[in-house]
């Protein structure tokens, strides 16, 4: 914070971040235009292999919620890689503090993954056309469950921009640890969809589902500030 | 290798010497068994899967300690020491989960055909496994050993904060046959005080495995180490 060139504070520094990257994104339209695409492929597959209507509940949330994780370790991986491949990650390590860079980066994730989520959503309902009972539950853990997301995966970008074979290893780092994140979303959006367990309301069913995403999230941004530093510098 | 390493290494042979044959002594003798209706003889494997599980979690503590050590001093031996711990951890889960899967087919599912059914403890164990691999293939992917060093201990130490999470989710979203699981009487309950005498120092006995097959690993890697060294001065 002595030099004077860097952002005053570091919330300004992740916003400066977070304004750049998503003007790189609206520039060329590159990320998010092809992982709807993406979505809307998988999204096919799925509707022409497994029929409509004719799914358990339970299967139809695990669909969506893998859907949503696939989707993520496409997307999710380019935060940083897009810094090493323009070269630019030395200027931003000159002109910025480690945590703006992540705090940066993870709302750009947050919103980016966010928006693909609406759409698999979105499409993922009414292509299989599912019935949500509680509507509210539905949107909160998708919310939630983006958060989780995006919180674990922005560190393991920053780990895979720094290692020589990027483009596999993401999802196989990522997937063994977001494993309590995809049960707990899975639940919870499942009783969005029922509405109800055999004793109690569904929003109370997944109470404790939503308290583990949001912990989740809290511990992975909690030990991703700790960690960034050790990924960020040389 | 110094002289308290040797004898160290004796007694924990001496002591696995005993541990197996207190394992496996039938008949009329002290340590026999009572036979329990579905497990009779297979309780025997109470010997073995439960340490290796023990051994396992003790092997993932001690790597996370090192990845701690390696990220604070940027010591290659605390790399090292990061990385063997997780090899042998991730060994003793292999074992753990083979003995676990062959144990569950002879008794929980027997007459079927079921080998894996995602039991809570199962699926745990498999993900720390896989974590694991993951880790493997990051540290693969790395060229400069400082940067992988420091590096994979970030992963290691960011897998070990998700870990507890498992515990907490697993069992309420999977039904359970384990022993200590929600509704089923733990350890203590159901057996035998009789098998304590032999369980109690398998466990220490395998605790003891571990950390020879451990320390081994380490002298193996820092010796090699230093030879490339030497072998760098030399060149120069």
């Amino acid at each position: 914070m002595m030099d004077s060139r860097k952002p005053s504070s570091w919330a300004n520094g992740a916003l400066a971040v977070l304004r750049k990257d998503l003007q790189l994104e609206l520039r060329n339209k590159s990320v998010l235009g092809t992982l709807i695409v993406f979505v809307l492929n998988t999204m096919f597959l799925i509707l022409v292999s497994a029929g409509r209507g004719d799914l358990e509940p339970r299967t139809e949330a695990a669909l969506l919620w893998v859907i949503i994780f696939f989707t993520a370790a496409l997307g999710l991986g380019r935060a940083f890689l897009s810094e090493k491949e323009q070269k630019t990650r030395l200027f931003l390590r000159i002109h910025t503090q480690p945590l703006m860079v992540y705090f940066g980066k993870l709302c750009y994730s947050f919103l980016t993954i966010l928006c693909a989520n609406v759409v698999s959503a979105c499409i993922f309902l009414l292509l299989l056309g599912v019935e949500v009972v509680l509507p509210g539950l539905f949107i909160l853990t998708l919310i939630l469950g983006t958060l989780g997301l995006a919180g674990a995966t922005t560190l393991l970008a920053a780990i895979i921009a720094r290692t020589t074979r990027s483009g596999i290893l993401l999802p196989v780092l990522m997937f063994p640890l977001l494993i309590p994140l995809l049960l707990a979303t899975v639940e919870s959006t499942y009783f969005s969809f029922v509405g109800q367990s055999f004793t109690e309301g569904g929003w109370t069913a997944s109470l404790g589902s939503l308290l583990t995403i949001t912990s989740f999230s809290g511990v992975v941004v909690v030990a991703s500030v700790l960690l960034f530093d050790y990924v960020w510098q040389d | 290798m110094p002289p308290k390493y040797k004898t160290i290494r004796l007694v924990i042979v001496i002591w696995m010497t005993l541990v197996l044959l207190g394992a496996f002594s039938f008949g009329g003798t002290w340590l026999n068994i009572p036979k329990v209706a579905m497990l009779e003889h297979t309780a025997r494997n109470l010997y073995f899967h439960v340490p290796m599980w023990f051994t396992m979690m003790a092997l993932t503590a001690l790597s996370a300690v090192h990845a701690i050590q390696c990220l604070r001093t940027n010591s290659p031996v605390s790399d090292i020491r990061s990385r063997t711990a997780a090899l042998i951890a991730v060994t003793f889960g292999m074992l753990g989960l083979a003995t676990g899967s062959v144990w569950a087919h002879y008794t929980w599912y027997e007459g079927t055909n079921i080998w894996w059914n995602f039991d809570p403890k199962q699926t745990m164990a498999a993900v720390q496994v896989l974590i694991y691999c993951a880790y493997f293939a990051l540290r693969s992917a790395l060229d400069d050993p400082r940067k992988r060093a420091r590096i994979a201990a970030v992963y290691n130490l960011f897998a070990f904060a998700t870990v507890p999470f498992l515990l907490y989710v697993l069992p309420r979203q999977l039904e359970s046959l384990h022993p200590g699981a929600e509704g089923n009487p733990a350890f203590s309950d159901i057996t035998d005080p009789i098998m304590r005498v032999v369980f109690y120092p398998a466990v220490l006995g395998f605790i003891g495995v571990g950390w020879l097959l451990y320390t081994q690993r380490v002298r193996l890697a820092r010796a090699l180490m230093m030879l490339r060294s030497i072998e760098e001065d030399n060149h120069y």
